[in-house]
């Protein structure tokens, strides 16, 4: 009893070895799902983080954008001069800011044109002065205080000097003129030479202020030229400033067109619950059965050759070497036996003689095959296949 | 109630006066119609209380043998009976047209045959019949469900009688009455006849002979009247398929053709079939042919899983024959039972009767022994090789307590068993 014990104590030993290799044997076996798995993961991470971080804006000279095309520097420097920068979100509340303010400027910045003439109109009787950013055509129309759009700063103008009278771009001195807009109309300043329109221009009784460039109050450039002076001028003079840039929530939705529903036909309606009503007659007509269902008693079969095959998973699975060795020989042995005629008593070192015998081969090189201990899987199925060459070798002859 | 396919058109043409009029003053309006069609059609077709079947038992049939079942449906109320039939066999008995249009006129009736073609061996049921009555629109039907059991038995294949011809002649050939005479075939001393050239001179009767002027051979003849018994296994081991058939199914062709050819051989046969109690017995003593007797007996039998109560067996064999008989087991030598239950009873049956043990090989074993292409495949040929080697082992022991074993595959058993009947019936032994 006591020898059992190491003994016992190293079998454990081994089989935590075998259960290690056969971790990352599995490993090995299923990188493809494991690689796949990892990868998802890392993307629903990915996902995730971005869904829980905080948002930034993104919308060009939003009050909260601090990106480069963001002005939220101009906002904060107003703010800590005193000025009180209101954002509206959308139409309602631009107006309202509007009529609570005292003489309130408004920064309008509609790239897109969503608002209408009258709303247009609205704003602009309501606010004490209007800055307006880069206007479309629609846009100074509907204000209608004889400024036009006139065009591009040419690419030869990079730096504009002020050139007018006007007191704030004198104070500011030159601004950038890249990609900016030119607009005629009014006192314009910063011209290009031989030109009549400018990249600022301000209505004859001056309420109406149209800067031509986005440039002069982002945060990017803010701090270049006299863009930070320009721009806290033409936004500063009075105590309350409404920063306003519309969205597609301010279209005008009213005239829209009528929808699909009504311009269908009456009928459209009861042909939906019509048909679902066929539906239901049809199942009713499938689905009646013609009696009960018949009962089938199935009687038991297994497939014979189960347990032998659930022993191979056996032996597989606990790496039998040795025990599959042990019957692929017993069974080479009986087989030559029967074929050689040793009788039933032979022991395995006459059937092993009788068939070198017979092979003409040296009984000391079969009985090395024969008695052959593999240590390993792949030695053993070469090894099985050697003994099933030998076995056809004595019954070919 | 049941509606038909031709009311679910008249639903779906409902659809255009709801088009035509939009409104769900139409939709009520329509639906109300087709509702009250429906009614007066349920109501107009003939009432199912008074309609009565009949069943006619269709019998036996041989396995994938086709056969005919018939019910006669009787209507006794004032309203013809328009509709559809169902004979509801269960799925195994092969109904090829279970659903039929019946039309009935009052008091008449009409008979509605079923073709049956039966995949299953065993006693198939039809517990019941349903009726359904369309009315005169055909728009809505009753429903009736009557019981009417219906039983058909389906009597084992007997596959194996193809190697009957042959095996007879051989068995003749033993019986002295084909040309060329076997010195020692058989027994008992049967007659003397006149020498005729191709006989064998050692049979030569001098002593005859020397009272006559011709030569004189005796012969002889196969011994009669000997007793063989049969034991089917019923127990799980006869649940296992080999090929496309279960063990016990192959027992039965075995048993079939042994039985058979040992009546024309001029023995007693008795079979038996026995788990832990007897599931079937038939013999030469009943009435009637051996063979009818043989099949009526084996029809039901289904493999029940338990465990073979061998050590009963000897008594049951006691109980068929008293005296020394030819015991054939119909059995298998897998698995650790053999040791315990097959062995010593076998033995011990030797010391009184002639006993063969027939066995199904599986030919499965033997394809997995040829597997050696990878790991997977030698493990399984060592697995294999060692379910043959147990056996061999068994077989061995068998014949050592003087027993005979015949192991073989599905279709080659039958053949192999009776052929060992016949080496043992050549030999006198029984």
């Amino acid at each position: 009893m006591t020898g059992a014990v190491p003994a016992s104590a190293v079998q454990g030993g081994i089989d935590a070895d075998q259960a290690s290799v056969r971790g990352t044997g599995w490993l090995r076996r299923h990188r493809a799902i494991v690689a796949c798995a990892a990868v998802v993961a890392a993307a629903l991470v990915l996902v995730l983080w971005a869904q829980l971080s905080p948002k930034g804006d993104a919308v060009p000279l939003s009050v909260h954008n601090a990106g480069p095309d963001g002005a939220r520097a101009v906002a904060q420097i107003l703010g800590s001069h005193g000025v009180a920068v209101n954002d509206a979100g959308n139409y309602g509340e631009a107006m309202a800011a509007l009529e609570a303010g005292s003489s309130p400027t408004l920064l309008l910045y509609d790239r897109n044109g969503f608002l209408d003439g009258p709303r247009l109109r609205n704003l602009a009787g309501s606010a004490k002065r209007v800055v307006v950013v880069s206007p479309r055509l629609q846009t100074l129309d509907a204000l209608d205080a004889g400024i036009r759009q006139a065009g591009v700063v040419p690419d030869a103008y990079p730096v504009l000097e002020p050139g007018c009278s006007l007191p704030d771009p004198q104070a500011a001195g030159t601004v950038s003129g890249e990609s900016g807009f030119l607009y005629d109309g009014g006192t314009s300043c910063y011209r290009p030479d031989g030109s009549g329109a400018g990249l600022v221009a301000v209505s004859s009784d001056g309420q109406l202020t149209v800067v031509g460039s986005t440039a002069i109050f982002s945060n990017g450039q803010l701090d270049s030229l006299g863009h930070a002076a320009l721009a806290i001028r033409t936004l500063g003079p009075s105590p309350d400033l409404v920063w306003y840039i519309p969205t597609l929530e301010d279209l005008d939705t009213g005239g829209s067109p009528a929808s699909l529903d009504e311009l269908a036909p009456d009928w459209v309606r009861f042909l939906g619950p019509w048909l679902a009503l066929v539906a239901l007659a049809a199942i009713a007509w499938r689905g009646r059965r013609l009696g009960p269902l018949v009962f089938e008693p199935l009687p038991v079969v297994v497939k014979a050759a189960e347990t032998a095959e659930g022993r191979a998973r056996l032996y597989q699975d606990s790496r039998a070497v040795d025990q599959a060795r042990d019957n692929l020989r017993a069974g080479t042995l009986v087989r030559l036996s029967v074929h050689l005629r040793t009788g039933p008593g032979a022991t395995a070192g006459q059937v092993i003689e009788a068939a070198a015998e017979f092979l003409g081969r040296p009984a000391r090189e079969l009985r090395e095959l024969i008695n052959e201990r593999p240590g390993t899987e792949a030695r053993l199925v070469a090894w099985s296949r050697e003994l099933d060459t030998l076995e056809k070798e004595v019954k070919s002859r | 109630m049941a509606i038909s396919g031709r009311f679910v058109l008249l639903v779906l043409l409902g659809v255009v006066p709801v088009l035509l009029l939009p409104g769900w003053g139409t939709v009520l309006l329509v639906s109300g119609v087709l509702a009250a069609l429906a009614a007066v059609d349920l109501l107009a077709s003939a009432p199912l209380r008074t309609v009565s079947l009949l069943r006619t038992q269709p019998g036996n049939v041989t396995l994938h043998a086709a056969v005919d079942a018939v019910l006669t449906v009787r209507n006794d109320g004032g309203r013809r009976l328009r509709g559809v039939l169902r004979d509801a066999w269960q799925p195994s008995a092969g109904a090829q047209n279970a659903v039929q249009d019946i039309d009935v006129p009052a008091g008449e009736s009409r008979r509605v045959t079923v073709r049956l073609r039966p995949v299953r061996r065993g006693d198939l049921r039809a517990p019941h019949a349903t009726l359904r009555s369309f009315g005169p629109l055909l728009l809505a039907a009753r429903q009736r469900t009557v019981q009417c059991p219906g039983s058909l038995r389906v009597l084992p294949p007997f596959h194996s009688r193809r190697h009957l011809p042959s095996k007879l002649r051989k068995l003749r050939e033993l019986d002295g009455k084909a040309a060329v005479q076997i010195r020692g075939a058989g027994t008992e001393f049967d007659s003397l006849r006149d020498y005729v050239r191709g006989d064998d001179v050692r049979s030569i009767d001098w002593r005859a002979t020397a009272r006559r002027s011709a030569v004189v051979v005796r012969t002889w003849r196969p011994e009669r009247d000997r007793r063989v018994v049969m034991v089917l296994d019923t127990s799980r081991t006869s649940a296992a398929r080999i090929d496309d058939e279960t063990r016990l199914d192959t027992g039965m062709e075995a048993a079939l053709l042994l039985g058979v050819l040992a009546e024309r051989g001029g023995d007693r046969v008795d079979f038996l079939a026995f788990d832990r109690r007897t599931r079937a017995r038939a013999g030469s003593a009943g009435q009637g042919n051996l063979l009818g007797q043989l099949v009526q007996a084996m029809a039901p039998l289904e493999a029940e899983l338990i465990e073979m109560d061998w050590p009963a067996v000897p008594a049951q064999v006691r109980a068929v024959s008293a005296h020394r008989s030819l015991v054939v087991l119909l059995t298998s030598l897998d698995g650790g039972a053999p040791e315990e239950g097959l062995l010593p009873v076998a033995a011990q049956l030797a010391r009184q009767h002639v006993v063969v043990v027939a066995a199904v090989r599986d030919p499965q074993l033997g394809t997995m022994l040829g597997e050696r292409d990878d790991a997977t495949g030698v493990f399984r040929a060592a697995a294999a090789e060692r379910a043959l080697l147990q056996r061999a082992a068994i077989s061995a022991e068998l014949r050592q307590h003087g027993v005979s074993v015949v192991d073989a595959e599905p279709h080659q058993l039958p053949p192999r068993l009776a052929d060992m009947y016949i080496r043992l019936k050549a030999a006198g032994t029984l």
